[in-house]
């Protein structure tokens, strides 16, 4: 019998990860087996190191989502990393205005950074649709656009006058979400994330919308056959991606750092889209590979304490695991029939 | 020259090489949206050269090597492999960020101390030889393009390439030598940056670089010679806001100015007709 495609590119995978990670240990002079031994400590092994990889996960499971479903609808939206720092923008901005009643303003915050990071993607998606402008291209430069303009904002119309450095005012306390458990930075922000992911798979798998979605991402000549309304299932997806990405900066800014700076992001929307790529743009299999990479930049900065591993391999080991899947896949589907 | 100009030509110049050779590319027909990370590999690489002692110059062109191998490698997975060139492009800005943040925490350790090195020396009006040239290089670009036969299969993998194909052209020979060049030209740019003005590697000291590259062609139309004034724009831009920043002028957002070539390119992607200028062809897999 032969092995499902699937298996094999998690084979492929896991093996590309363990693989890269004990030779890059052995670069660094470490040995193989003390590194992933630090590495799981450092995310998973107590109660703080399971609530830092917690914490990382929520902006990485939702920029996946994000990525699944503009992948499933055949929209390349390379800009999730603006429209995360949209989203915390405006999450930030509304904030830091809003009275301090928790619920109501929580509610507002969040609806605030969702419409961001919808809007900051709309006009990648006009000019997709009116000029064929392929959208890798201008999702990138509204990246470059929304980081300049998260620097132009902590410097000018948000910057907090007490603080010293060029950030934004907090948010109150009383808004900010807590932590769920003593001993843990992890607040209820990454149930937030994997309900998302829930929703999404069903969304997906079993809704008339979903159905529709997949079907111009599939085939998009045999969408317009059957008299599906491209063009606006088109601008949907993007919104709803671009939605997704915002929300994720706007729960990073209510739940974690309580403002907006600069630079505020580390590639977030990037290292979420390659989950998206690992998870082959499925939510459930995509959110499982987010939360891995959360729990390899969670446990990197202890591996890096206690063996001397550069934490820096948590960004090198994922781009190399989706260059050999991306590879894998390539292959597999020009030596399918 | 004065200070200004001669900063702001020294700012434009790593674009300009990274932007060049990402032209080329995109004219194959090809994109590799991790230029940044192509230029982090080079910037590290002339750091690490120098180190150990290599002459500015040798560390210059060992960046170009490896930006040589980046481009080999990339043509390996999206051009010879059919893999998505986009997703590959992602990739390998974290293949670059990760990879030159773990050289330098072994080069430098955690000392946090800044090592400084050599700068390519200057030859005319202050500006080094490495500088000059790529000023030239769009020239040569523009005349590779429209005078040459290998500049117009170029030209033909980008438009048309079963029409390539079909003259007993090779697209993936065609787009693999293209990205070859690509990739040490990102290469050189990022060490242009360290050998010049901030002489010294810090993780992410391209600070974006690579992505303004790419909004220089599409601003540029993916016509080489336009790049010039693109180039010296951000490059001005930059340098104004250091001097504001220098002189503590720091009630203007200074970063707004940077907001300019993203804000430029997308002007010019919506008012291009047909796509924006851009090559039909690009960013499909060769056939």
């Amino acid at each position: 019998m032969r092995t499902p495609p699937r298996v094999l590119a998690s084979l492929v995978a896991a093996g590309t990860a363990v693989a890269s990670l004990a030779l890059l240990a052995l670069v660094a002079g470490a040995s193989p087996l003390d590194a992933l031994r630090s590495l799981a400590a450092g995310s998973l092994g107590s109660r703080a190191a399971l609530g830092e990889t917690l914490v990382r996960s929520t902006g990485l499971v939702l920029t996946a989502m994000a990525g699944c479903l503009a992948l499933k609808a055949g929209v390349l939206n390379i800009g999730l990393e603006g429209q995360f720092l949209a989203g915390a923008a405006a999450a930030a901005a509304a904030g830091a205005a809003l009275p301090a009643a928790p619920l109501p303003t929580r509610f507002l915050v969040l609806a605030a950074a969702a419409a961001a990071g919808a809007l900051w993607v709309v006009p990648a998606a006009l000019l997709a649709e009116k000029r064929e402008v392929p959208e890798v291209l201008s999702t990138i430069l509204l990246n470059l656009v929304a980081a300049t303009a998260v620097s132009g904002l902590v410097r000018g119309a948000l910057r907090d006058p007490a603080g010293d450095y060029p950030q934004s005012r907090p948010l109150p306390d009383a808004v900010r979400l807590g932590p769920l458990l003593a001993g843990s930075r992890a607040t209820a922000a990454f149930l937030f994330a994997f309900a998302a992911a829930a929703g999404l798979a069903i969304l997906l798998a079993a809704t008339p919308l979903g159905l529709k979605l997949r079907a111009i991402g599939l085939s998009p000549k045999a969408a317009r056959a059957i008299g599906l309304p491209r063009a606006r299932l088109r601008l949907l997806a993007f919104a709803a991606s671009g939605a997704l990405a915002g929300l994720a900066g706007g729960l990073e800014v209510l739940a974690v750092t309580g403002r907006l700076y600069d630079p505020f992001s580390a590639g977030v929307g990037y290292s979420g889209l390659a989950a998206a790529l690992l998870g082959q743009a499925q939510p459930v299999p995509s959110a499982a590979a987010a939360l891995v990479l959360a729990a390899l930049g969670a446990g990197s900065s202890a591996m890096q304490r206690d063996t001397g591993v550069p934490a820096a391999l948590a960004s090198l080991v994922p781009g190399v695991v989706v260059l050999t899947v991306l590879a894998a896949r390539a292959r597999a589907a020009r030596s399918a029939p | 020259m004065s200070g200004f100009l001669t900063v702001t030509v020294l700012l434009a110049a790593p674009l300009l090489l990274a932007a060049a050779g990402e032209l080329l590319l995109e004219r194959a027909g090809s994109i590799q949206i991790g230029v940044e990370g192509t230029m982090l590999l080079g910037a590290f690489t002339a750091f690490a050269a120098s180190q150990r002692g290599a002459s500015p110059h040798g560390a210059l062109l060992a960046a170009a090597s490896t930006g040589l191998l980046a481009g080999g490698a990339f043509a390996l997975f999206a051009v010879a492999g059919r893999a998505d060139a986009v997703l590959v492009g992602t990739a390998w800005n974290l293949v670059g960020a990760g990879a030159t943040g773990f050289g330098y925490s072994l080069l430098a350790g955690a000392t946090g101390s800044v090592l400084e090195i050599a700068t390519l020396p200057p030859v005319l009006f202050g500006l080094p030889a490495a500088v000059l040239v790529s000023f030239v290089a769009p020239v040569a670009l523009e005349l590779f393009l429209t005078r040459t036969r290998p500049g117009l299969a170029v030209a033909a993998a980008g438009e048309n390439p079963l029409a390539l194909e079909a003259l007993g052209g090779s697209v993936v020979f065609v787009r693999t030598a293209a990205s070859l060049v690509a990739g040490a030209f990102a290469g050189a740019g990022g060490a242009v940056l360290v050998l010049t003005v901030s002489p010294t590697f810090v993780e992410g000291v391209t600070a974006g670089r690579g992505f303004l590259a790419l909004a220089l062609v599409v601003f540029a139309r993916w016509k080489p010679l336009r790049l010039v004034p693109g180039a010296l724009l951000i490059g001005g831009a930059t340098a104004l806001a250091y001097r504001l920043q220098a002189g503590g002028a720091t009630r203007i957002p200074y970063s707004v100015f940077l907001a300019l070539p993203g804000l430029l390119a997308l002007a010019a992607l919506a008012a291009g007709r047909g796509r924006g200028g851009a090559p039909k062809a690009l960013g499909t897999p060769a056939p």
